[in-house]
This record gives C-alpha cells, sequence and structure tokens, in this order.
C-alpha cells in the first residue's frame, strides 16, 4: 500500500511540474529565446524597462522624501525668497527640459545622458551619506534613506547597463553608446565640483536629476517598446 | 485776538490735512500690490500663472507680469495674457526642471507695485484637471454591482510616457456622511460589488499625474439601484413550503412506524447459541439438564491420543546446517526458562534473527522431507532448538543449542517403535550451550508408550541453568521422582494431556499458558538465574 500512494504522489508531482512548467512566462523569455524571434525579445526588453523604470520610481521618491526631511530637520523656517539659483555638478550635462525636446532627441543620445546622470551621482551621494552619519538623530529621523539613495543609483545604472545592452542586441540602439559605458570616462571631467555643493543642494540637485532620469526612462520606453503602460 | 493767532499757527497743518483728506477720497495713488500668485500646470507641457490685483488707486492700473528662468538672467514678460489677470504660458516657453521666478507687477500713473516673487520648478506645480464624463452602470443579476467608468482630462497625453496617470475615487451612500475611497491607479474603470438595493449612491472621481497634487473631485454623480423583483422570491417560497409538507407527513409516519422501520433497518442480530444448549434450561439451573446439555450432546473432536505420537523430543540445532532433522527424529526440545528469553534475545538477537531466517526457509524445505513436520510459530518465549544430525565428534554427538524467539516444536513423523529410537540422553551441557549426550541406546520407553514412570525414569533433572544459558542436568535418577511435581526437570514436549502433568503443570506456576505450544517447564527463575 504505501508503494502505491508513493507512486501515485510522484506521478501527480510530475503531471503537476507539466502543467505549471510548460507554461511559458515573461520572466523566462530571455533564456527560451535565443534566436532572434521579435515577439520574444521585444516582450523580455519591456520588462526590463518596467522594472527599470519603477527601480528609479522609486529613487525618485526616496530622494523626494529626504529632501523634504532634511527641509524639515535643519531648516525649519523655509524662505522662498532666499532661494539661490541652483549650480548643480551635472548642469554642464545637456538634458531634453521638456517632451518634445525629450522625443526629438536620438535613442542613443538620450540613454547617454541618463547614463552620465546616474554615473555622476555615485560619489556625491556616498559621500552625503558619509556626511551624514555624524548626524545620527537625522538618520533615525530619515530611516536612513541616504544609503538607501547611494544604493539605488548604483543599481539603477547596472539596471540600465542591461538594458542598452538588450538593445544593443537587438540592434535597436547602435553600438555608440557602449564607449560610455565605463563611468571612469565620465568622472574624468569636472568630477570635483560637487565638492563645493552644500547638502542641502546636493539634495536637491538630486530630486531634480531622480526625476529627470524616471521620465527619460518613460520616453525611452514608449518609444522602443510601445505596449500597456504609455 | 488769541483766537486769530491760533486760527494762523494752524493753517498750516489743516491745509496738508485738507488736502491729504481730498487725496484720500479721490484714491488716487499708486497701485494696490498684487495679491495670491499661483501657478498651476495641468498637463505637465504648459502652465499658467493668476493674479488678484490689489486695492486702490483710483487710476487705471496696468498688471504685467515678468518672469525670469533659472540661468538666463534676462526677464521676460507674459508671452500671453490669456483671460484677466492670468497669464499662460504655451510649449514653447514652458521648461521643466527649470525654476522660475515670477512677479506681477500693477502700475499706474501714480507708481507701480509689485507682488511677492513666486519661484517654482514645473514638476512642483503639476495638478491635472477633473477626469471627464463619468459614467455609472448597475447591473442587477445574481451579482449586483456598479461599474463607473471616466475619462481622463482631454488636455492630457498619456501615449507618449511622459506622464502617468493615477486615479481615485470615491462613492457614499445619499444618505450616509461618509465617503468610502478607491484607488484605481491607471484604469479608467471600477467595479463596486456588494452595493445595496432600492438606494443611491454619490460617485465623483479624480486624477493625479505621477506624484503631483491631486486633481479637483468631479462633480457629484447620481444612480439609484433599483430593487429586485419580488416576485422569484415569492414563488421560491411558496415552493419551498409546499415541500415541506410531504416532509411532514413522512416525519409522522416514521415516527408512529418507528418500532418496523427499525426493523428494516437495523434488523436484530441474533444472540449467540449453541447447539444443543438451551438457553431457558441452563437459566433454570437444573444441573442435571446442564450438565448433559453441555456434555452428551455435544461432539467433541476426536482427541488421538498424544502417545502416539512421537512428541518427545528436543529440539537442537546443528549451527552449521540449520535444517530441521530429517529423517531421524532427533527433535529435542530444550527448555529455558522464559526469563532467559530476553536475555537471550537482547544478547544475540542477531544470531537469533538469522537463526530465525534459517528455520524458516528451511521449515519449507523440511516440510518436503518430513511431511508431517510442521513449526508451530508465534508461541511466545519458548526456545526450540532444532536439532540435526548430530555433528559428530569423537562419539560425542553435539548439539549446538540456538534459542531462539519463535517457539514451536517439530511434529515429527511416527516412526515404527520398533525403530531403535536415536534418542540420545542428554549426558551434560556444557558451557556452550553443547548437550553433550551418550549414545547409548536408550530403551523404548522413551518412546511414547513409556509409562510415566519409565519416561520419568529416563527424565533429568536441570540443577542449574546459568548465565550462560548452559544447562547442567543431574546425572542420577534420585532426581526421578515419581512425583512430576518436582521442579526442574526437563518435561519433553509430552502432549499427554494427563492430569498429573496438568497438575504439575499448573504446580509449576510459571507459563501455564505455555502448555499448548509444547514449551517446556522452566524453572522457578529467581531461584536459578
Amino acid at each position: 500500500m504505501p508503494g502505491n500512494i508513493r507512486s501515485v504522489s510522484v506521478v501527480s508531482v510530475a503531471l503537476l511540474c507539466l502543467v505549471f512548467c510548460s507554461q511559458p512566462t515573461s520572466l523566462d523569455a530571455a533564456p527560451l529565446c535565443t534566436n532572434a524571434e521579435a515577439g520574444c525579445h521585444v516582450l523580455s526588453l519591456a520588462n526590463l524597462f518596467d522594472r527599470v523604470i519603477q527601480h528609479s520610481a522609486r529613487m525618485h521618491g526616496i530622494s523626494n522624501d529626504l529632501h523634504s526631511e532634511f527641509e524639515l530637520y535643519f531648516l525649519p523656517s523655509k524662505n522662498q525668497i532666499g532661494r539661490v539659483s541652483r549650480n548643480c555638478h551635472t548642469s554642464n550635462i545637456l538634458t531634453p527640459n521638456g517632451k518634445e525636446n525629450a522625443q526629438r532627441m536620438a535613442r542613443e543620445e538620450l540613454t547617454e545622458v541618463i547614463l552620465k546622470l546616474l554615473v555622476a551621482w555615485r560619489d556625491p551621494l556616498w559621500h552625503f551619506h558619509q556626511s551624514m552619519t555624524h548626524f545620527h538623530d537625522f538618520i533615525d529621523f530619515s530611516s536612513n534613506k541616504s544609503l538607501k539613495m547611494s544604493d539605488m543609483v548604483h543599481e539603477l545604472r547596472k539596471g540600465v547597463q542591461k538594458v542598452v545592452e538588450k538593445m544593443q542586441m537587438l540592434g535597436i540602439l547602435s553600438n555608440s553608446v557602449s564607449s560610455l559605458m565605463s563611468p571612469e570616462a565620465f568622472l574624468a571631467s569636472g568630477s570635483a565640483e560637487w565638492r563645493l555643493m552644500k547638502d542641502y543642494e546636493l539634495l536637491y540637485c538630486f530630486r531634480r536629476d531622480s526625476n529627470k532620469v524616471q521620465n527619460y526612462l518613460k520616453i525611452l520606453k514608449c518609444r522602443i517598446v510601445p505596449e500597456d503602460g504609455c | 485776538m488769541v483766537c486769530a493767532r491760533m486760527v494762523k499757527h494752524l493753517r498750516l497743518p489743516l491745509l496738508l490735512l485738507l488736502l491729504a483728506l481730498a487725496a484720500e477720497c479721490n484714491s488716487m495713488s499708486k497701485p494696490g500690490k498684487p495679491d495670491k500668485l499661483g501657478c498651476r500646470s495641468p498637463d505637465k507641457e504648459t502652465f499658467f500663472c493668476w493674479w488678484t490685483p490689489g486695492s486702490g488707486g483710483g487710476l487705471p492700473t496696468v498688471h504685467r507680469l515678468y518672469y525670469k528662468t533659472e540661468g538666463r538672467e534676462t526677464v521676460r514678460q507674459c508671452p500671453d495674457y490669456h483671460t484677466a489677470h492670468s497669464c499662460f504660458f504655451s510649449k514653447t516657453y514652458t521648461s521643466i526642471w527649470v525654476e522660475y521666478t515670477v512677479i506681477v507687477e500693477a502700475s499706474n500713473a501714480l507708481g507701480n507695485t509689485s507682488s511677492d516673487p513666486l519661484t517654482f520648478d514645473l514638476m512642483d506645480i503639476v495638478k491635472p484637471y477633473a477626469p471627464e464624463n463619468v459614467t455609472l452602470v448597475v447591473s442587477i443579476g445574481d451579482n449586483p454591482h456598479l461599474t463607473i467608468q471616466w475619462h481622463t482630462p482631454s488636455n492630457i497625453d498619456t501615449k507618449s510616457g511622459w506622464v502617468t496617470l493615477k486615479n481615485q475615487l470615491r462613492i457614499k451612500l445619499e444618505k450616509s456622511k461618509i465617503w468610502k475611497n478607491y484607488t484605481s491607479d491607471t484604469q479608467t474603470h471600477f467595479t463596486i460589488y456588494n452595493i445595496e438595493l432600492g438606494v443611491v449612491y454619490m460617485v465623483e472621481v479624480r486624477c493625479a499625474i505621477d506624484n503631483s497634487a491631486w486633481s479637483e473631485w468631479t462633480n457629484t454623480t447620481f444612480v439609484k439601484v433599483p430593487n429586485f423583483p419580488r416576485t422569484d422570491n415569492s414563488f421560491w417560497i411558496l415552493v419551498f413550503s409546499l415541500s415541506l409538507i410531504p416532509l411532514l407527513v413522512a416525519m409522522i409516519i416514521l415516527i408512529l412506524k418507528r418500532k418496523t422501520v427499525k426493523k428494516y433497518i437495523l434488523p436484530p442480530v441474533p444472540g449467540p447459541k449453541i447447539r444443543g444448549v438451551d438457553v431457558q434450561l441452563l437459566k433454570s439451573g437444573r444441573s442435571e439438564d446442564v450438565i448433559n446439555a453441555m456434555l452428551l450432546n455435544q461432539r467433541f473432536p476426536v482427541v488421538m491420543p498424544w502417545k502416539d505420537q512421537n512428541e518427545d523430543y528436543l529440539i537442537v540445532s546443528d549451527k552449521e546446517t540449520s535444517y530441521l532433522p530429517l529423517e531421524k527424529n532427533k527433535i529435542f526440545i530444550l527448555p529455558v526458562a522464559i526469563t532467559l528469553d530476553s536475555e537471550v534475545q537482547s544478547k544475540e538477537t542477531s544470531e537469533v534473527d538469522r537463526f530465525l531466517k534459517d528455520s524458516e526457509s528451511s521449515s519449507e524445505e523440511s516440510s518436503e522431507k518430513t511431511k508431517s513436520s510442521q513449526l508451530l510459530t508465534k508461541c511466545p518465549s519458548t526456545n526450540v532448538l532444532n536439532d540435526e544430525k548430530a555433528n559428530q565428534l569423537k562419539g560425542v554427538t553435539e548439539k549446538i543449542i540456538q534459542p531462539f524467539g519463535i517457539s514451536g516444536y517439530v511434529d515429527i513423523p511416527r516412526h515404527e517403535h520398533t525403530q531403535e529410537a536415536d534418542y540420545s540422553r542428554v549426558n551434560e551441557v556444557n558451557s556452550d550451550n553443547i548437550l553433550i549426550t551418550k549414545k547409548e541406546n536408550v530403551p523404548h520407553t522413551l518412546d511414547t508408550q513409556g509409562q510415566e514412570g519409565g519416561v520419568l525414569d529416563d527424565y533429568s533433572r536441570v540443577k542449574e541453568v546459568n548465565s550462560d544459558n548452559t544447562v547442567f542436568l543431574e546425572k542420577h535418577s534420585d532426581s526421578v521422582n515419581a512425583s512430576i511435581r518436582a521442579k526442574g526437570y526437563i518435561d519433553w514436549v509430552n502432549q499427554k494431556a494427563k492430569s498429573p502433568h496438568v497438575t504439575g503443570h499448573s504446580e509449576m506456576g510459571v507459563c501455564p499458558q505455555l502448555v499448548g505450544c509444547g514449551y517446556v517447564d522452566t524453572f522457578p527463575p529467581p531461584a536459578v538465574i
């Protein structure tokens, strides 16, 4: 009798496995579609884009929260008049400042802009986090968002690089972007400016730049893989 | 005289006062400060600003809006004064992620008055218009539900990915004061289940772009949910109540006739009955009748007299060839104390198991060879030892006693009594559990026909069994005591159910229950072991 039960259970497990394992999911699309079948690859690229966009949205949310918390904590008397025009260290990167401008920009250029922005923020955020470690109360108050932020920027850059590689593999993107992949290329020019910025300005600038990255990614996605969600 | 001097002194200030009053009455002055400057972008691509003009001035006032963008020092004027006291910035003049500084200046003939400047980034002032065309559909059926649909504001472009909308709706009963909120991410429809019937619902919708501020709520939309038609219910109620009547009738019948029903469903089980015995007779208690009933009318199975069978045996096994004995009835059952069993088993379980296997396998073989051999199994704790053809060792037959758990005896085929029994009298048992028997002719009397006395003669009383499971026998006939009540004798597995035996057994007091299993009487445990 036990033998019967065991064999029955093995058979049922095998059947279940067949049923469920045979259903293709979008996550498994990549290993299944090794040959360039258009439908297959586009699906996984959209998935990658979605993930990257979600990540950037989260990152922007955190930077927004951190900015307001910083204001609340250190500058309670927020003064509109006293606002000086920001000189972010990324202002030398030319970014499209409108929908049309972003749409008119070539894909490669737009991708480059995204990557440049992400690379430019890696060190400043890390140093910001280091400087914040002295303010234990603020870290508790902001539940260590500065660390999360600096991690996220790093992750997002890697994610965007993956998307770019995928696009290059599919032939959607030309290979001119690859020369800019290495972060050292970015950091060579004028990278020390951020050290002159104060913490508050840094936060403001990053809040803006993270919003830029999020929007550019969305525009890029809806241009390349216009599916639901656009 | 004094009055005239006073008037002279007061003339100048009075004049000034009059002039001031005159000026006030005319309200001709610089314009009032424009106030409540606000800007808003309903679609993240354009924006507009508004203000409320300040009061006063009296003279015709012109309001101008000036703005400055971050990075450029030039001050520019509003590109389009859309409506009164507002300024519209089209796409060409709108840049996001750029700080604007806006100021409104009111000027008239007498001067200018500027408002407080307003600094903002476009992404901070995004606030869409309310959604449009809210429609409500009530669907009744098995699952009454309410479907709400709406459109995004017409000015928003949702295809390019520049804008991500999320929606929120709220609903309440007309009578209630509490709204219930639901979020509907990017979908422009929503379904609410479990709605009440026969009430009026109020619904409002609003939306937001990315994480911007929420729009205003739409105008309230009302919807009335009709009642279910009652006829359906009443029909089913009628059917239900009608079907109850036969049910009740059936119940009543069942209760009235419960006895017959019970007999039908649960037929009575006949009680136990002994053939030929009348229960009533027994109850009446007359002993003669009882005895007659019990004894005379019964048919007892024929009992073969045990003495016809060779059951005087000691089963001793030979370790090497563990088969049952072939033709020779050299089967002896060596009595071992029951309490030995546990010791034995614990000590030599492996051997026992092996032996058990052997004995079981061999039992099959032996059954072919010796037809009437049977192995009674499952007799608790009697050591039965299978004998082999003795391994002849210098004229001494060694038999190795292998105790094992399964008891049993081997029924050996009956041999002619004339056959010289190859019994060996156990001479002694040495320390290795070896029974050393003398090869001498044992008189027939050992055979089954022997009387008790004869049989008894050849019994040896076991002197003791030591911890090595060796049996020491007393070697004289003193042991032979006519009284079988002597403890510690090797009782052959003599299935003679003779009463002395029986009594003897009962007096042993040790394992009387094993009588039927073919055991050998045991020693009084405490004394020996």
